[in-house]
């Protein structure tokens, strides 16, 4: 177990994930209102898996020569291209004939987590390269994710406060607004497309499960804390931040899973939170 | 008179499956028009069709150019999850006149507040809308309705859930604001005397025995149309210089 000087003294080690950690924790925060408030949680739970997904499928490709298309499967790319797909679809289709919509995003989530674990066997990176993606390692991040989460998330949140007004109303009441000649379908797209883009890049640096841990939790929590729209987007950023950016502290400090550790900690904000709702309802 | 909504051989119903013919009609400003009819009669859907929420089988609307729906939805529909309070709510009224990607002006929130004040609901514009009572729900959400400050008003069975002193309150509100801006109302209701009270044009719709009757309140409320429509002996009588419904065995 490392001790708190060791920590602060190995700033160097720490800097890149966790900045990388701390912009995703903020952004997912965000977003999850929309994913809670929409009570989309397991569209969030599938693209994680999609985006996982396409990370694999990307290493798989990797081991075949592909000349010029070599650049279409990057993890990145591939990953990315597949999550907004998914998205849009999700966005899109309304009916899905006798089948529910829960079942189609089951269908989707349990596809993409099966064929991620068969890749899994089949790549030459081996079975810990998939770990990471599905359970998060976030020990150390490529240089690149220091840049792109960061500017991602700046485009994202500049996206969202320009059509703040607009997500929350398409979110809270859908026929008024297509009576108001509002563009729904565009505006839910785009919401559900800003989520997967967010989604596509955090899978890849930090692992599916803090991802989709960070897109649920913290607006729970903050559901709990506040009766105040405005105020509940930004507890959860808060909280966001502060269970990636503890849960890489602990995960540092004892040794454990960085992405496990990050989920837990946000866990644990929502058990708080829901301790403080029961006290101050009693 | 301007004609605000023409309704031209129009056949309502779903998925190009048509419903129920629709006679043509012509919903001028100034008039109260009340849909009425039994559950499950094809109320909603022709109110659905009206506002282009549902594509007609059949048949044109015809919207005055520029024409503005405030719309009064049950307030049964709104998800309690969200922690949308009510001065969020009425906002939303004024999209209509607020496009996507800008924000509501200082002119716009003084609307809303004038909104609020009308109806009787800015001391609740603090207060989450799920917090509020069937009433005060009912009430915000007229205010909402007119925060767009529309041509037409449309009410979808605004006293289904809310009590009898409730009820008076949102008829006598929307019978104010009707007078007062002189705008067009359409309301949605399954009881008879609320719609014949309040109402001076009537649509009595039944999809399950294909009527649709429309027109002039006298001409459609009399003792012939309403033993057809409702299977009991019925007649009008004035109370308070209101019509009200009468049952005579």
């Amino acid at each position: 177990m490392a001790t708190f000087a060791e920590f602060i003294n190995s700033y160097f080690l720490w800097r890149d994930p966790m900045i990388v950690g701390a912009v995703t924790g903020a952004v997912c925060g965000f977003l999850g209102v929309y994913v809670v408030l929409r009570r989309i949680i397991f569209v969030s739970a599938a693209l994680t898996q999609i985006s996982s997904f396409g990370v694999g499928l990307a290493f798989y490709l990797e081991a075949y020569s592909l000349g010029v298309f070599a650049s279409l499967f990057d993890p990145f790319i591939l990953s990315l291209l597949l999550t907004c797909l998914a998205a849009a679809f999700f966005a899109l289709r309304k009916d899905f004939s006798r089948v529910s919509t829960e079942g189609v995003i089951a269908f989707g989530f349990l596809l993409a987590s099966g064929a991620v674990v068969i890749i899994g066997d089949r790549i030459t990176k081996g079975a810990h390269d998939i770990a990471d993606i599905l359970f998060g390692s976030a020990v150390v991040v490529e240089p690149a994710d220091v840049l792109i989460i960061p500017l991602v998330a700046l485009i994202v949140f500049i996206t969202h406060i320009i059509f703040f007004k607009d997500f929350v109303f398409v979110s809270f009441d859908t026929e008024t607004a297509r009576l108001f000649k509002y563009p729904v379908r565009l505006l839910n797209t785009g919401l559900l497309i800003t989520i997967a883009v967010v989604v596509a890049v955090a899978t890849r640096a930090l692992g599916a499960l803090p991802v989709f841990g960070l897109l649920a939790l913290p607006a729970l929590s903050s559901l709990l804390i506040t009766e105040n729209l405005k105020l509940v987007f930004i507890f959860s950023v808060v909280i966001g931040i502060l269970s990636a950016t503890l849960g890489y502290f602990f995960s540092f400090i004892l040794s454990l899973p960085t992405g496990a550790s990050m989920t837990v900690c946000a866990a644990a904000f929502f058990l708080l939170a829901s301790g403080w709702k029961g006290l101050s309802a009693g | 008179m301007s004609h605000l909504i023409k309704l031209e051989g129009l056949t309502i119903g779903y998925e190009k499956k048509g419903l129920l013919q629709t006679t043509d009609i012509a919903i001028e400003r100034g008039q109260f028009w009340g849909i009425l009819g039994p559950n499950g009669s094809g109320k909603s859907t022709l109110l659905k069709t009206i506002l282009s929420l549902i594509p007609p089988v059949e048949g044109n609307i015809v919207s005055e150019n520029g024409a503005v729906f405030g719309y009064v939805p049950q307030h049964e529909k709104f998800d309690a999850i969200y922690p949308i309070s009510v001065f969020e709510l009425v906002s939303m009224g004024r999209y209509s006149r607020v496009p996507p990607g800008k924000r509501l002006t200082t002119d716009d929130r003084a609307v809303i507040e004038d909104s609020l004040d009308k109806v009787g609901v800015a001391h609740l514009c603090g207060r989450t809308f799920r917090s509020l009572s069937g009433g005060e729900k009912q009430r915000s959400l007229l205010a909402r309705a007119i925060a767009g400050e529309p041509d037409i008003l449309v009410l979808d069975e605004p006293t289904a859930a809310v009590d009898i002193k409730g009820e008076a309150q949102i008829m006598s509100l929307v019978k104010s604001i009707k007078q007062e801006s002189g705008l067009a109302v359409i309301m949605v209701s399954h009881f008879l005397n609320t719609i014949s009270a309040f109402s001076d044009h009537i649509i009595l719709i039944d999809k399950d025995n294909d009527i649709f009757q429309a027109g002039d309140k006298k001409e459609i409320l009399n003792s012939e149309t309403l033993n057809k429509f409702f299977g009991l002996n019925l007649d009008m009588e004035k109370v308070n210089e209101m019509q009200a419904i009468e049952r005579l065995t």
